[in-house]
């Protein structure tokens, strides 16, 4: 079937699509991720961002025709052919309308807080305040027991106000821990009011796992179950989860399943199957 | 201007000595100056401090090779091929001495080295571990009554190395239209020194017709040596893309002491020039597979 594109550059008809049957958690967790985005808001990706490039593409293509998109955080509004196997390379920035140079242009309009406020983003440990790891764990700063890659640009977004959309392609107990051994970005720090009285603003808003969605409960800001995937009980995130998660009133609702229009458009824009490279086969 | 072409063998032993801090052109696998990075490890340059934004193999390479004993910056990490491994083994036994900075902490450290400033402000980073485990960073009042902010000392390296499309033999630099290598925007503007390899040496009337194109200038220039691939076997866009097949081969051998110690010979210390580096990594057929690689 041939998709028809209507005059926006959306799906004709993704409004009505029926839910997919033959999708898969990486679908999944595209869909559920590409509408937190709306029309207005400017997206960027980092390295290995294979989930979030899906997302801003489909956003695109169903309920965010506006959608601005900086690959690579870097170039502009792009129209790369297919997802290619790095999310850092031209590849992804074929044909882009302008370049941003890191220190001269990027972090200018990232800095301001009138731009780019919602930022797509993975860590090796993220804790139930919403504080996320990717610097060291176990032993000591100098001396630890793993050394992992850095912050990059997380320690920045974490503290200038963004809005931060986690995501874990591998959720278990080692991933989403109770405390993180070392805060390189900036979650809801204990939990409460701590963040806000630093004087920060933004923060942690969802994360998409492979088994649920989990948001902050606002008081406390602990982390919470929003919705479990089909075939996922709540029992099963909660064995893969390294502390005691917060539950909704009322019944846990089910993850919405993508739509047939989000699975083909997923899968056209990445026939290579580049997102499902980060999902460990059980 | 003054004449600043010489070889890579004169470049790294007049300009790079052992303990400077030494910044890098990089990113995960892009665009770094590696035929520069080689040669330090030929010349067994020691102890070592090293400046990226995000290192990859290069990192790699200089960590197997005892070169480094600190790192500056925001990230190391291959990103489809990985962590750098050798990297890692050496942080963690503590050979290597890591400050690990957010992007904006970087910028703000090197801005302030390239303006004279003791220090440059960012609110990236407020409420995270690295302020405190940073020397360089210090939470300050804002003397205008704002909310608080990051202090970042100031960075000087001692020598910048960059890779570019083309040079003139006075070090003027050009950059094809692409997307310019994240770090090119401030790196070579903080270092005392800058040593650049270009795919081409050309005369200067090429130059000149696209000013547009001359990204840094060769008064800052201390030595310019053409290098054909010089950034093999990470990309240099336009002309070529990242070699999947030395990365890959790299990964098997970083495992393995006795392996890491082969590929550097046969890649690193064995090759005497250029050439004889292509070909040690495949040659022609190699060079032919990563040109085009956006199609």
């Amino acid at each position: 079937m041939t998709s028809q594109t209507n005059d926006d550059g959306t799906i004709d008809g993704w409004e009505t699509s029926a839910d997919a049957t033959d999708w898969t958690i990486d679908e999944l967790m595209i869909a559920r991720l590409s509408s937190c985005l709306v029309d207005g808001d400017q997206a960027c990706n980092g390295m290995a961002s294979f989930i979030p490039v899906s997302a801003f593409d489909l956003a695109r293509h169903t309920h965010a025709p506006e959608l601005v998109w900086l690959a690579g955080a870097l170039g502009l509004e792009p129209r790369p052919t297919k997802v290619p196997a790095s999310t850092l390379e031209a590849p992804l920035w074929r044909d882009a309308v302008m370049y941003f140079e890191q220190y001269g242009d990027f972090w200018n309009y990232a800095l301001n807080g009138r731009w780019l406020q919602k930022f797509c983003v993975g860590a090796a440990q993220l804790d139930k305040f919403g504080n996320a790891n990717n610097s060291v764990i176990g032993g000591t700063y100098h001396a630890p027991k793993v050394r992992l890659p850095g912050t990059a640009g997380l320690g920045d977004m974490g503290s200038i106000g963004k809005q931060l959309y986690y995501w874990n392609s591998n959720h278990n107990p080692r991933a989403l821990v109770d405390t993180v051994d070392f805060v390189s970005c900036a979650g809801y720090l204990g939990g409460g009011d701590e963040r806000s009285e630093l004087g920060l603003e933004g923060g942690p808003e969802l994360v998409i796992t492979n088994l649920a969605v989990l948001d902050f409960e606002p008081e406390t800001k602990h982390l919470r179950i929003e919705s479990v995937h089909p075939g996922v009980s709540v029992d099963d995130v909660q064995a893969a989860t390294g502390f005691e998660l917060l539950l909704p009133d009322g019944d846990v609702p089910q993850t919405a399943v993508p739509t047939q229009v989000q699975v083909e458009r997923i899968r056209a824009f990445d026939p290579d199957d580049m997102r499902k490279r980060e999902f460990r086969s059980r | 201007m003054q004449d600043k072409l010489t070889t890579l063998e004169a470049a790294v032993r007049d300009h790079v000595q052992n303990g400077d801090i030494v910044a890098l052109q990089n990113m995960a696998t892009q665009a770094a100056p590696m035929a520069t990075v080689r040669e330090i490890i030929r010349q067994e340059k020691r102890d070592l401090g090293l400046v990226v934004l995000v290192g990859g193999i290069a990192v790699d390479w200089l960590a197997a090779a005892g070169c480094l004993d600190r790192l500056i910056g925001a990230a190391v990490s291959m990103e489809q091929f990985g962590l750098c491994q050798r990297y890692r083994a050496a942080v963690e036994s503590q050979q290597i001495r890591v400050e690990e900075l957010s992007e904006t902490a970087l910028n703000s450290r090197l801005g302030a080295g390239a303006r004279n400033l003791p220090f440059l402000p960012t609110k990236g980073l407020i409420g995270t571990d690295l302020i405190d485990v940073a020397d360089s960073l210090i939470m300050m009042d804002d003397p205008f009554g704002g909310t608080p902010v990051v202090a970042c000392r100031r960075l000087d390296p001692d020598v910048a190395l960059v890779h570019v499309h083309r040079a003139d033999r006075y070090g003027n630099c050009q950059l094809e239209p692409t997307a310019q290598w994240p770090d090119l925007g401030i790196m070579p503007k903080a270092a005392k020194k800058v040593i650049v390899t270009a795919e081409e040496i050309v005369d200067t009337d090429v130059l000149r017709r696209n000013p547009d194109r001359t990204v840094l200038p060769g008064f800052i220039v201390s030595a310019v040596v053409e290098v054909p691939y010089g950034a093999h076997p990470t990309s240099f866009n336009p002309n070529y893309g990242y070699d999947s097949k030395m990365h890959l081969d790299w990964v098997t051998a970083a495992r393995d002491d006795d392996a890491t110690e082969k590929f550097l010979q046969d890649h690193v210390y064995g090759p005497a020039d250029q050439a004889a580096y292509l070909d040690s990594a495949g040659g022609a057929d190699r060079l032919i597979s990563v040109i085009g690689w956006e199609k």
